[in-house]
Order: C-alpha cells, then sequence, then structure tokens
C-alpha cells in the first residue's frame, strides 16, 4: 500500500518500463485513468501506478504532455496549440480513444 | 520522404489491431470471464484494471462489442441465480414464510423479528455486493458501454441491476411457492415499522439500506423516476398499512376518551412519521404518509375529540391547559384551514361562559331585591324603585362585576389565543365575534359598561400609575368595541358624565380626557362632539364663575350677605337633559329660592344676560350642592357649629328652618308648598335629611323610614357628628347606578326617538345623494352608514321610509323592483 488515492500525483508507466509522474487531477481528464484510479478495488487505485500495456514510452510521454498541457490551460481561451509530431498522430488518436479523453 | 515516413508511421498503429486479432474472442472472453468471476466473489484486489479494460476493448475493436455484453449478462445472470440466490433464500426461515400473512406486530415478534433481521441482513449484503460488483463491472466495460449502450441497450449496469430485480427479487422464496422476495421483503419491512409504531426499537440503518435498494432499482431499463421500486412496490403497500394502522390507532385512541392524550399522541405520531420518513424511508413519502395520517387519524376524529365529554376542548378551556389547546390547534390546523372545529367549540364556550356571566349578573340582584321588596311591603311605601337604594347599589355593584368578569373572560381567552392558538387572524376575528355575540346578548350592556366607566373614572383609578389607568380604559374600550348599540351607551356615557362633572366626583380630568380620545380612535369623531363640548362648557363656566366673583368684588354691595356661587352653565343640547328636566315635558315650576339665594340667582342671570344677550337660563336646582354653616343649641345650653354640605333643594328646605321659631315643627305639605320641590325630589332630600342615621338634621314625626305626606318635621338640635364638615349625600342621587324598570324604559323610549332621527337622517342623506335608489339598496346603505352607531332593526328603517313618503321627502319611482326617488 504505498501512495494511495490521496496522494496527489500518480504514475503512468509504458510497455517498456518508462515512467511519468504526473498530478492526479491531470490524469483524470481521462475518464479510463478517472475510473481505473478513483476506486480502491483494482490496485491501480490503491497504488497510483498505472502500465499501459499497449503503449510505448514515446507515446505515454505525449499522453503525458497532454494531460499537463490541459490542466495548464483548463478554462482557458486562445491557447497555444500543442506540438505533436505527425508520426504520433495515428498511434496517439488511437491513444485518445482507448483513454476517452 | 515524407509520404514514406506519413506510410511507415501510419501501419503503426495497425500492428496494434493485427496483434489483437491473433487472440480469437474466446480466448480474451476466458480471461475476461475469470476476472468478472473473481469480481463477483469479491477477489478482485489483484487484477489489474488496466488489464482487464484492455481485454474488453480488444473485444470491442474486433466489433464483438454486443457478443460481449450478452455474455457479461449471461454471466452475471448465472451467478445471480446459482449463487447469489440460494444466499438468500437460505436466509428465509420457514416461520418467516408463516408469518408472513399474519399482520398482527405482537403475535410472535421476537421470533419473527430476529428472522427478518436475519433475512433483510443477507438481502442488504447481496444487494451490495452486488451494486459494488456492478461498478467494477461497469467502469472495466466503460469502453464497452460506450459502443452499446448508446444504441439498443441499456448500460450494462442498467442491465445488471435488472437482473438483480428479476433473479433476486421476483424469484420464488422456495421452489414453485408464489411469494417472492420481493413480497417477503415488503412485509418484513412493514412489519418493522408496525414494530417501531407500537414502541419497539427496530433496527433503522438495516430497514434504511433496504429502502435504498428498492429506491436504486427501476421497473424499466429507462430508469425514470416513477419507475422506481420503492414507488411502484413498497410504498402502495405502506401506505395502506399506515392507513390501516392509523384507522385503528384512531378508535383506540378515541377509547381512551381523552382530549388531551389524544392530541398529545397524534402530535408524538406526526413527529414519529416525519422522522421515519426522514432516516428510514424516503423523502418523497413524507407528505404522503402526513396527509394520510391528517385524513385518518386527525380529520375522521377531531369533531369528536373536541367534543368529548369532561376533557374535550371545553375542559381545557376552563382549565387553560394551553399545552393541550396548542396540540388541538396544531392538529386542527393540519385538516382545516379555518379550524372549524375547533373555533366551534371555543365560540360556544365563549358565548356559554358570557351567558353564565349575564346570568349572573341579573340573578343577584334579584334575588335580594326580591326580598326587599317583601320588605317594603310591609313597612315602606308601596312606591317601589324610587326607595331601592340598596338593591339598586347591588344591582350596581354587579354590573360592574359584570364588566370585570368579560374582561377577566377576555383575558383568559386572549391568553389561551396568544398562547396556544398561536395568534392566529381567524381565532381571533371568531373569538371577538363571540364575544359580541355574548355581550349582546344582555340587553344592559352599554348601561353596564358605562357604569364601569363610571365607577373607575370616580374611585377605581385612585392611587393608580397612568398606565395601569391606560390598561383599564383599554380593556373598557375592547368592550364597547363589541357593543352593538353604540348609541345606547353614548346615552348613558354622558348621563354618567355629567353627574361626575357636576358633582366633581371625578377623580382626573385627565384620565376623563383620555377615556374621551380613545372612544374618539375607537368610535369615531361624531360619536365623542357631544361629551367634548360638556367638557368644553364645564371650562367656560369656570371662567365665567371667577369673572361673576370679580364682578360683585366691583360692584362691592354692601347688604348683601357674600353668598360664594360656582356655576355651570350647560349647553341644553348637548348634555342629556333627562337627568335636569322634569319628566314626561310636565312643566315644572321652578321651585322658590329663598330670599339670599333669589337675589344671588337675579344678581347672576343679570351678569350673564348682560354678556350673552339672547340666552335663555334655566336652573336646575336638582343638579346643585350647597355649603350652609348651621348652628345647633344642645339642651344644655352649648352651641356647636357643623358646616354641611347638601344638595341645593336640601339647602333651600333647611333654609325654611330659618323662617320658623325654634321648637315648631313643618308638616311635608307645608315643606311642599313654600319650595314647590317636586314630590320625587322632595322625598329624596327630606330622607336624607331626617331618616338617614348619620345626618339627621331635622327630626320627623313619627319615627319611621319612609317619607309620607302627613309626616312633620322640626329641626334636631342634638345632631350629632364626629366631623365639623358634614357631607349629606341625597339618597338615591348622588351615584350613578343601574336604572330601575321605569327609567330604563323612558331611555329606550327616548332611544328610539333618536334612532328614528338618525335613520331618517341617514336615508334622506343616502337619498339626497343618490337620486333614486331601489328599496333593497338604500337598506344596505342605510344598515351600513348605521352600522357604527347601533344595528337598527330593518322595520324601522321601514317604517321611516314610509314616514318620510308621507312627507313628501320620498316619493315611490317604480314597484318591481320597490324603488324610490327623493322629492328635493
Amino acid at each position: 500500500m504505498a501512495p494511495s488515492t490521496d496522494s496527489e500525483f500518480v504514475t503512468i508507466v509504458s510497455n517498456d518500463g518508462f515512467e511519468f509522474i504526473i498530478p492526479r487531477s491531470a490524469a483524470c481528464v481521462s475518464e479510463t485513468f478517472r475510473l481505473m484510479l478513483s476506486s480502491t478495488n483494482f490496485p491501480e487505485g490503491r497504488t497510483g501506478r498505472c502500465v499501459l500495456e499497449d503503449y510505448s514510452g514515446v507515446v505515454v510521454e505525449k499522453i503525458c504532455e497532454y494531460f499537463c498541457y490541459n490542466e495548464k490551460h483548463k478554462d482557458q481561451v486562445n491557447v497555444p496549440d500543442m506540438d505533436i509530431p505527425p508520426e504520433l498522430c495515428l498511434e496517439l488518436l488511437m491513444a485518445a480513444d482507448f483513454l476517452n479523453t | 520522404m515524407a509520404a514514406m515516413r506519413a506510410r511507415h508511421k501510419i501501419r503503426a498503429p495497425r500492428r496494434g489491431v493485427s496483434h489483437a486479432n491473433t487472440e480469437d474472442f474466446d480466448s480474451i472472453w476466458t480471461v475476461l470471464s475469470s476476472s468478472l468471476t473473481e469480481i463477483n466473489t469479491k477477489n478482485a484486489s489483484t487484477l489489474a484494471f488496466e488489464e482487464i479494460y484492455r481485454h474488453a476493448y480488444k473485444i470491442v475493436l474486433m466489433m464483438r462489442a454486443p457478443d460481449l455484453y450478452e455474455q457479461v449478462k449471461q454471466l452475471e445472470q448465472d451467478w445471480l441465480k446459482t449463487n447469489v440466490r440460494t444466499l438468500v433464500t437460505d436466509s428465509i426461515s420457514s416461520s418467516l414464510v408463516r408469518a408472513q400473512k399474519s399482520t398482527d406486530a405482537q403475535d410472535q415478534s421476537s421470533e419473527r423479528r430476529e428472522a427478518g433481521e436475519k433475512f433483510l441482513t443477507v438481502l442488504k449484503d447481496a444487494w451490495e455486493d452486488h451494486q459494488l460488483g456492478m461498478g467494477m463491472v461497469t467502469d472495466v466495460l466503460m469502453y464497452m458501454d460506450r459502443m452499446v449502450a448508446s444504441r439498443t441497450h441499456p448500460p450494462i449496469y442498467v442491465a445488471c441491476m435488472a437482473l438483480f430485480r428479476d433473479h433476486i427479487l421476483r424469484a420464488p422464496v422456495r421452489a414453485g411457492s408464489a411469494l417472492t422476495v420481493m413480497d417477503l421483503l415488503e412485509s418484513t419491512i412493514l412489519f418493522m415499522i408496525q414494530l417501531e409504531r407500537s414502541g419497539h426499537i427496530i433496527e433503522r440503518p438495516l430497514i434504511r439500506h433496504c429502502i435504498q435498494m428498492l429506491e436504486g432499482l427501476y421497473e424499466t431499463a429507462t430508469e425514470e423516476e416513477s419507475s422506481k421500486l420503492y414507488l411502484t412496490e413498497f410504498e402502495p403497500a405502506f401506505l395502506e398499512t399506515s392507513k390501516e394502522f392509523y384507522q385503528a390507532e384512531g378508535q383506540r385512541l378515541l377509547e381512551i376518551g381523552d382530549a388531551a392524550t389524544f392530541c398529545r399522541l397524534a402530535t408524538q405520531r406526526i413527529t414519529e412519521e416525519e422522522e421515519r420518513c426522514r432516516y428510514m424511508l424516503s423523502a418523497t413519502t413524507e407528505p404522503k404518509v402526513l396527509e394520510l395520517l391528517d385524513e385518518q387519524l386527525i380529520r375522521s376524529n377531531i369533531d369528536e375529540v373536541v367534543n368529548l365529554k369532561g376533557t374535550g376542548v371545553r375542559r381545557m378551556l376552563d382549565h387553560d391547559q394551553l399545552e393541550g389547546l396548542r396540540n388541538v390547534y396544531m392538529l386542527n390546523k393540519r385538516v382545516d384551514k379555518k379550524k372549524q372545529a375547533l373555533t366551534n367549540m371555543v365560540n360556544k364556550r365563549i358565548v356559554e361562559m358570557g351567558k353564565e356571566i349575564n346570568a349572573s349578573s341579573i340573578l343577584l340582584p334579584q334575588a335580594p331585591g326580591q326580598s326587599a321588596d317583601k320588605d317594603g311591603e310591609k313597612e315602606k311605601k308601596p312606591e317601589k324603585g324610587k326607595d331601592k337604594e340598596k338593591p339598586q347599589n347591588q344591582q350596581t355593584v354587579s354590573a360592574i362585576r359584570w364588566v370585570d368578569d368579560i374582561l377577566g373572560l377576555k383575558r383568559k381567552f386572549d391568553n389561551i389565543w396568544e398562547n396556544a392558538f398561536a395568534s392566529d387572524q381567524g381565532m381571533q376575528g371568531s373569538i371577538g365575534a363571540s364575544f359580541a355575540n355574548f355581550i349582546n346578548m344582555n340587553v344592559r350592556n352599554s348601561e353596564y359598561l358605562s357604569l364601569f366607566f363610571d365607577e373607575n373614572l370616580k374611585k377605581g383609578i385612585k392611587g393608580k400609575t397612568e398606565s395601569e389607568v391606560d390598561v383599564l380604559l383599554d380593556n373598557g374600550i375592547t368592550l364597547l368595541r363589541y357593543i352593538k348599540d353604540k348609541d345606547l351607551f353614548e346615552t348613558y356615557y354622558k348621563k354618567h358624565l355629567s353627574r361626575r362633572l357636576l358633582m366633581k366626583r371625578s377623580v382626573s380630568m385627565d384620565a376623563e380626557r383620555q377615556m374621551i380620545s380613545k372612544m374618539k380612535l375607537e368610535v369615531g369623531n361624531q360619536f365623542t362632539q357631544r361629551i367634548e363640548s360638556m367638557f368644553k362648557d364645564m371650562t367656560i363656566s369656570e371662567d365665567l364663575t371667577t369673572s361673576y366673583k370679580e364682578h360683585i368684588a366691583r360692584s362691592g354691595d354692601p347688604d348683601q350677605k357674600p353668598v360664594d356661587l360656582e356655576i355651570n352653565v350647560l349647553t341644553s343640547t348637548m348634555w342629556p337633559m333627562e337627568i335636569m328636566a322634569s319628566k314626561e315635558g310636565m312643566v315644572q315650576l321652578p321651585c322658590i329660592f329663598p330670599r339670599e339665594i333669589d337675589t344671588l340667582k337675579q344678581s347672576f342671570e343679570r351678569f350673564y344676560l348682560d354678556k350673552h344677550s339672547g340666552r335663555k337660563l334655566s336652573w336646575q336646582a336638582s343638579m346643585g350642592t350647597g355649603d350652609l354653616r348651621a348652628t345647633f343649641v344642645r339642651s344644655n345650653g352649648k352651641v356647636q357649629r357643623y358646616e354641611l354640605n347638601v344638595s341645593t333643594y336640601a339647602m333651600v328646605i333647611l333654609l325654611l328652618f330659618n323662617d320658623i321659631p325654634d321648637g315648631e315643627a313643618l308638616t311635608y305639605v307645608e315643606i311642599k308648598s313654600r319650595t314647590r320641590i317636586q314630590d320625587h325630589d322632595l322625598t329624596r332630600n327630606l330622607q336624607s335629611l331626617a331618616v338617614a342615621p348619620k345626618t339627621r338634621v331635622l327630626k320627623k314625626d313619627p319615627m319611621s323610614k319612609d317619607v309620607k305626606p302627613t309626616d312633620r318635621f322640626l329641626f334636631n338640635h342634638d345632631f350629632q357628628s364626629p366631623f365639623v364638615k358634614v357631607r349629606i349625600g341625597v339618597v338615591s342621587g348622588g351615584a350613578n347606578k343601574v336604572e330601575n324598570q321605569d327609567q330604563r324604559k323612558v331611555t329606550e323610549k327616548k332611544m328610539n326617538d333618536e334612532r328614528n332621527g338618525t335613520i331618517e337622517a341617514a336615508i334622506v342623506r343616502i337619498m339626497k345623494q343618490r337620486k333614486t335608489l331601489t328599496h333593497s339598496q338604500l337598506m344596505t346603505e342605510t344598515l351600513s352608514q348605521l352600522s357604527a352607531r347601533f344595528v337598527p332593526d330593518v322595520n324601522m328603517i321601514k317604517r321611516r321610509i314610509e314616514s318620510l313618503i308621507d312627507r313628501e321627502y320620498l316619493e315611490r319611482v317604480s314597484e318591481e323592483p320597490p324603488t324610490y326617488g327623493y322629492v328635493a
């Protein structure tokens, strides 16, 4: 029972072992993460550590970057566009669908 | 190059899909189903959310989402059917099933209760597990839900809830039994509630959870508010039992036969039900069950409760049981905005008590009055009514007591109204109406009330603070508000006031003025106009007296004996003349004043007419008083002087004895012829001079209590008094008392004449303005104009209209409908 639900940060782990620590609130932009983290019935909720088996570190990094970007510019207009490398866009699209973001 | 890169990158995600394709539906489902079973058995803690989610996600990507949906449903159904249902049905003891039909709460209550609690606990646990499990399932299957639920299927969560409803609640308790778990659940909860109603303590949270379960389940997949199982199944049953219970409860409480208990328990029941709904059932049920309670327990019983003999509202009123009354009020208010039952009872009781007061005020003086009459037959002159001083005094006392009693009653009900009836407006109105009702039953109300004021202004307010006086007068004014015939009150008040003013009996002029301003506020300007002008006359007269004294001092007539004159010149129309004028229009010859007085009188008349020409002064000797210095020569030769304060007539009589030699007597007839005082006044004055034991200035022969025309009077040199100044009141003349029958008739007749005039004036005023008016309209207008002063008799108005037509003030314009026109 490491840092549990009340911790402010969660850890997202890619399939190749990269770990990203981001604010819980940022991660909860994703419906999937929100459900995953909200209930103590699953280990993710208890430990605050989510492993994404399908995605590589590059993609997960971009995902986490988006989470923070979203958090930062919440409720704002005229925000700068996020830089998304074209080679990642399809994979990110899939991930977005998976994560229900 | 760019194109190349793009193509390369597009392939990347496809790899994932094709990778997924390598695993087929069945193999993934096997993994998934075992995970779901783990969830159901609450062993999920090791399962990674991400993993299950990923599996479901893959299946959905294979376009097999509907299959997955069905499979999950099937899995859950099997789970419920095989495991959960047995668990639940096993918890149902056979005694519980047997007890199902029995409605008697006391019957085997502890056994049934235990079994019921066990059953409820198991069911509750099953439900909570299911809810939790389904919550987790929903979470991990979110991706599937997004794909499937939006179309024809309800979300998986709803579907699984429906499964619970169908396969657990709607399942038979025993194989082949028609009784379902739901029925049993319902009856068990109702049984528990029944237990609580009969005073047991039950496990509220348990029930609350079961109710929450019912609230969380719906009849249909669309989950409308109204299709909650709680609303469709449980609530009607609950209301039905409550209805039965409160019907019985109403009967039971009535049989106890104590209104206070009834109300206390009913109020308690209301709070109980409120609480029950809040903590155990649903807030939506609260208004429904309370409505039912109002209907069954209160509305159908309140009349009986209010009227309960010996303990009902009547007794509460009599004993000032505020608590009980407050309960009755609250209950009645719940079911009836107008609080009819209670109001009726209160009104009835007020009128009853009022009648008692009325009756006692009439009865009391009659008893001694009659005995006095008998005495009178034995030894008094047959002339009754004139010398019934004692009973009349008592009557006065009882009149004042009547007012005091009513004020007491009023205070009592004001207190009740304030403290028990929450100062309810409607109640106030009806209480007021009841007071008016019984006060007006006493025909002498105006007279009594005026006497009450008289008494208080003469004596009662002595030594009281201003605010106390204020309260006292306000109380009286409150009663005045209830009196219908205010003009009659005015007449009496004027009469009593004039006595107070002329005889200087009023304790405080400030209080008198205060009284008038209060009356003005209450009844209006017109009402007090004449009373005020009486005060004005008094002030003017004071000035007049002073200036006359100055005049005398200036003219300095040396041979006149200085006689002080204090005079009140009164405007005859403003003062109640019947107290001074002769009776029934008989012209009374003015009494012959002795010489000294006569010169004084003439001197003043000259003085007055000099100032105001064209006026006529008529002297009201009966209203005045005189101070005499009398010398009594004792038989031993000693001389004793007394100052006598007597009425003008008595003074005149006493002065007669100055003119006759010592020791000689005057007969009644002689006195009468020398003074021309009327029989009525003469008798009274002689009585006070010769009969009253303490003020016997004259000796009478023979010594009897009554004055007869043949009696002889002589100066009593043996007069003794402990004081130098002696005040000799006139028998039954000086004080304001209840009128006797004759006087009353006179007053009434005068009243009627005055009313006739007032009615005619009102009719003419209205007609002058309207020119033509139908009979009924004229009636209403006249009545409303006059209602401030008195309540006129309709026949009286009709007669006045007739008379006005005869005298050609009005004319009949048409017959259908009867219409009158104004003749200019």
